[in-house]
């Protein structure tokens, strides 16, 4: 749609954050990209042992960054809101990104792969760990046998009140009902006192 | 790719390092990480063209793109400069007054509320 933020301009306009985790491979650009139009954003990794070789280092003994490639999507509602969704770097030498990524996030959505269960079990900690209300979603890939939502939640120990739905990531219908299942336990956690807050940019109407 | 492997060139990354556009700075000046939601806009003073000069063409690029409400992400996405560079640029201008950061809404206004249920029935509809 190509839209951007400032179509608002004369109303009020209001920035959300969400966030999509999951292990490599889980789905998460895919989602992205069922419901926004994917954009590129560069940012930067800290120098690990996995650059010593690679990264000439030598006459920059200050750099202890290197650029990493993410995505993320824009969706435009009504007039003057926008939701972001970023994806989160799935690899664990990315962690240290996610206090930045989360920072002030409405929520996120935690897409499982029931192959790789285990892939998701970061990122349920980390949104527990930090309130940030999430849903899980999990990705129904066309090879992968299908299994119940219940027995998904029992495998993640997953708290009562978050929400476990199947999804396709594939399809813009499937992923919107994930967001939608998303907002409406953000709301619903909101009210009941168990998250922490989020902070949205709003331009007030002068 | 394992440590010791021979270094390829496209394993090098862009000719020109992303902070040298900063001057090496890897830190805002006002000491302020802006939010990747963050919504800046162009101050309300024209900026004399004399002025414009004392800038690099990155400031240049991104006060052009400041004119309307812009995002953080949007602009490092539109520029295609890694994130802590832009933050360095955005702060630059934030500091000369060029450019202001929107104030967020305190998350517990009952508005918050509200926009969020505005959120939900715009994803019913889309």
């Amino acid at each position: 749609m190509g839209s951007a933020p400032s179509d608002g301009a004369g109303g009020p306009l209001a920035v959300f954050k969400i966030l999509v985790a999951g292990g490599f491979g889980a789905g998460k650009t895919t989602l992205v990209g069922a419901i926004s139009e994917v954009r590129p954003l560069y940012t930067e990794e800290a120098l690990t042992s996995a650059s010593v070789g690679h990264d000439d280092l030598s006459g920059v003994g200050a750099k202890t960054t290197t650029t990493v490639a993410m995505d993320y999507g824009r969706i435009t509602i009504g007039k003057h809101l926008v939701l972001y969704l970023f994806g989160t770097p799935g690899q664990e030498r990315f962690w240290f990104m996610w206090d930045d990524l989360s920072y002030g996030a409405l929520g996120a959505v935690v897409l499982a792969d029931t192959r790789r269960l285990g892939d998701c079990f970061p990122s349920v900690d980390y949104f527990e760990k930090h309130r940030v209300p999430f849903v899980v979603a999990i990705n129904c890939f066309d090879e992968a046998p299908q299994h119940d939502p219940r027995d998904v939640r029992i495998a993640l120990d997953l708290d009562p009140a978050v929400p476990a739905v199947l999804c396709d990531a594939r399809q813009f219908e499937s992923v919107r009902q994930v967001l939608i299942t998303l907002v409406e336990h953000v709301l619903a956690s909101r009210a009941a006192g168990t998250s922490r807050p989020w902070r949205t940019p709003v331009i007030r109407q002068a | 790719m394992s440590a010791g492997d021979k270094w390829d060139a496209k394993d090098s990354g862009p000719v020109v390092r992303p902070y040298a556009v900063t001057g090496g700075r890897t830190e805002p000046a006002n000491g302020r990480v802006l939010d990747l939601i963050a919504i800046v806009v162009a101050s309300g003073t024209a900026a004399k063209t004399d002025d414009m000069m004392a800038f690099s063409p990155e400031h240049r690029k991104i006060l052009g793109m400041c004119q309307a409400p812009a995002t953080v992400a949007d602009i490092a996405s539109d520029t295609a400069l890694p994130l802590g560079v832009i933050r360095v640029l955005l702060a630059d201008l934030i500091v000369q007054g060029r450019i202001t950061v929107l104030p967020h809404q305190p998350a517990d206004e009952r508005p918050h509320t509200d926009l969020l249920r505005e959120v939900l029935h715009g994803l019913r509809a889309l």
